[in-house]
């Protein structure tokens, strides 16, 4: 996933390549997305979220509809 | 026996990635954990399938190790005078979480190339307008690791 300047160049990048523009996520979005997946991935318990974690973190971050059901 | 082995096997990735911010070869691991090229790949294989590690299809060598990414990349994350590469910009910000550490991420706009620094600060990111985008939906990203 990358990062954009803005909502326009999000769709220009998408026009050009012939992609569908997704749902945008805000930095801040990100970075709580980013602390709920990683946070504890240098220790030895560390593992991926799963299934129903991932839908509540989704939830809890304001990210629903079809594009984040997993 | 298995699950013991391979959270070895996976501390000592990280560890390795987050003091010389590089994953290590199979024969570094081989040679530190005393085991042999098969166990360490067998063991490689489980984390894949776990989707806490991806390979390289031709050597077998640890390409991902998210948020980590083994060869450079253009999402580039400075802390303490070490420099690792994220895949991408959701894992630049992962590497300031699973390192609990400041953090300047040096990217750019996926569309003009504009260059972006966004900062970490205490575990809070520098407000920024900036946004992200998905292109692949959430039940996909592992269909194609290295593209999403």
């Amino acid at each position: 996933m990358l990062l954009f300047r803005s909502e326009e160049h999000v769709g220009r990048w998408c026009k050009v390549r012939g992609w569908p523009k997704r749902p945008l996520v805000t930095l801040d979005q990100l970075w709580q997305l980013s602390v709920a997946w990683y946070s504890n991935r240098l220790s030895p318990a560390s593992r991926r979220p799963m299934g129903d974690e991932v839908k509540q973190i989704f939830q809890r971050l304001g990210l629903t509809g079809e594009f984040w059901e997993v | 026996m298995n699950d013991d082995l391979d959270i070895r096997l996976k501390l000592f990735v990280y560890q390795t990635i987050a003091e010389d911010g590089r994953p290590p070869t199979r024969n570094r691991i081989a040679k530190a954990l005393q085991l042999s090229l098969g166990t360490i790949g067998d063991s490689l294989t489980r984390l894949r399938g776990k989707r806490l590690l991806a390979l390289a299809p031709d050597s077998g060598e640890i390409a991902m190790a998210p948020p980590f990414s083994a060869v450079p990349t253009p999402f580039q994350v400075h802390c303490e005078g070490k420099t690792f590469y994220a895949n991408c910009v959701w894992d630049s910000y992962g590497i300031a979480a699973a390192l609990h550490k400041d953090v300047v991420i040096e990217t750019g706009c996926g569309c003009c190339g504009e260059p972006a620094r966004l900062k970490v600060t205490g575990g809070v990111p520098e407000p920024s307008n900036w946004v992200a985008h998905f292109a692949v939906s959430a039940r996909h990203w592992w269909d194609d690791i290295t593209f999403t």
